[in-house]
């Protein structure tokens, strides 16, 4: 924990950021903070528990904020996932952003199911192995589909349209939301529309989501979310080698082409 | 299929492109080619403007099935819209299929300016494949 700190006070004295968003105790409760030169004592008081707290959000803020600063940003894999994304998608300049790396316990990434527990690069912690588990996706696919239908239809059903998945998430950064776009899907009521409220957000996740599963957690229904984003993440992987999170030159093959393989690889059997 | 299915009249929602399919659908009609009153078809600019969402609408307000059609690769006048539309199509049969709706009711085709007899036969063969699988689950 010493030597983060150190490597934060060091990052904020020479003045290679201007502030660093992490976690400070605050009567016992972990929050976020902007630590700054100003106030190096502060430090004393930062934390790293044994709990995530999603921080891209918090840093978009800041980012817009102060669009020429270089912010630094606690990051565990999944942030540090994000920050690739957002980056991808011009939210931030990464040469403007400096992640410091928390890598993850055993346990987060069990309890988690995460697949990368850790960014790509560590300041604090041990890098343990991910877990790869599509146990949720098969067991959806060993019911025959109007089981399926039935399943989902019920999954949503308990919908109470509180845009918590949205929130929470990372990668719902638009402007615009087309969960709220009128003249695609009925607004202004709850429940909403199913299954294309879900659906809807399932296939914008397709070359977006970085499966780190705030989503489901968020969702007061418990409705199993993140098993619909896995699946098209596990499409995208498949169909293209397009896994996200991991390199900040890829691009989404579902916006641009690339240069080449323009044709879609089989795979479908379309029963 | 049930008793209940029985005079059961698919509706089918084709997208289809200025350029090629849809001008392909208008040669059909001037060419005096039958296809089936079922299938419903929505010019837009390129395959490539059929956003995700369009199909998924189509779906959630009862369409038995839905048609993505446009030009052949290489013939796009947007360059290369069609090879983008492809891959949508591909990922949302798969999305479709995981929540139990038979990627067999979403379907995507070239066709030329020209081929009015494709468009015909397409729709048809469409809209008998759609009858076979009967009304649409979501279909209130
Ligand atoms: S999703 Fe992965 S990286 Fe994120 S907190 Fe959980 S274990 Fe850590
Ligand atoms: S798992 Fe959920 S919250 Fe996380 S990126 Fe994917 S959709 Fe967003
Ligand atoms: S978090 Fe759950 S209940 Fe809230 S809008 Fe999303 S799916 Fe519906
Ligand atoms: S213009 Fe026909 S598919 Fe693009």
């Amino acid at each position: 924990m010493d030597k983060l700190k150190n490597h934060v006070k060091e990052l904020l004295e020479s003045g290679e950021i201007a502030g660093f968003l992490g976690l400070i105790d605050d009567g016992g409760h972990p929050v976020p903070y902007l630590f700054t030169k100003e106030h190096l004592d502060r430090l004393d008081a930062m934390v790293v528990p044994d709990f995530r707290y999603p921080m891209t959000d918090i840093l978009l803020r800041i980012v817009r904020k102060y669009p020429e600063e270089t912010i630094g940003v606690m990051v565990r894999g999944c942030d540090d996932r994000a920050l690739v994304e957002l980056a991808k998608n011009q939210r931030i300049f990464p040469e403007l952003v400096r992640p410091v790396g928390i890598a993850c316990t055993k346990e987060m990434a069990e309890a988690c199911r995460c697949s990368q527990p850790y960014p790509r690069e560590i300041h604090y912690g041990e890098k343990v192995e991910g877990v790869n588990d599509r146990s949720d996706l098969a067991a959806v696919e060993s019911k025959p589909l109007d089981e399926r239908l039935d399943y989902w239809m019920g999954q949503f059903s308990k919908c109470i349209k509180c845009y918590g998945c949205r929130n929470i998430c990372s990668m719902c950064f638009c402007d615009q939301c087309t969960l709220e776009d009128e003249t695609l899907i009925m607004t202004g009521q709850s429940p909403p529309e199913i299954p294309i409220f879900h659906l809807i957000r399932a296939f914008h996740m397709a070359g977006r989501c970085i499966d780190c599963g705030l989503c489901e957690e968020a969702c007061p229904a418990h409705i199993p979310l993140r098993s619909l984003y896995r699946k098209v993440r596990e499409d995208m992987a498949d169909y293209f080698g397009y896994v996200t999170g991991m390199d900040e030159s890829e691009k989404d093959p579902l916006e641009f082409l690339g240069s080449e393989g323009y044709e879609v690889p089989s795979k479908i059997d379309e029963t | 299929m049930a008793d209940a299915e029985k005079g059961f009249e698919p509706k089918i929602i084709a997208f289809c492109c200025n350029w090629c399919s849809y001008a392909g659908a208008d040669l059909a009609g001037s060419m005096r080619l039958k296809y089936p009153p079922n299938v419903l078809p929505i010019r837009v600019m390129c395959s490539g403007r059929i956003s995700p969402h369009f199909i998924l609408k189509a779906f959630q307000k009862g369409a038995d099935g839905v048609l993505v059609t446009g030009c052949h690769y290489g013939d796009c006048h947007y360059i290369k819209g069609n090879y983008i539309t492809k891959r949508r199509v591909t990922v949302m049969k798969d999305l479709l299929k995981f929540v139990g709706i038979d990627p067999r009711r979403l379907k995507s085709e070239w066709i030329a300016g020209s081929e009015g007899d494709k468009f015909a036969r397409v729709a048809t063969e469409f809209t008998e494949e759609i009858r076979a699988l009967g009304p649409s689950p979501l279909r209130g």
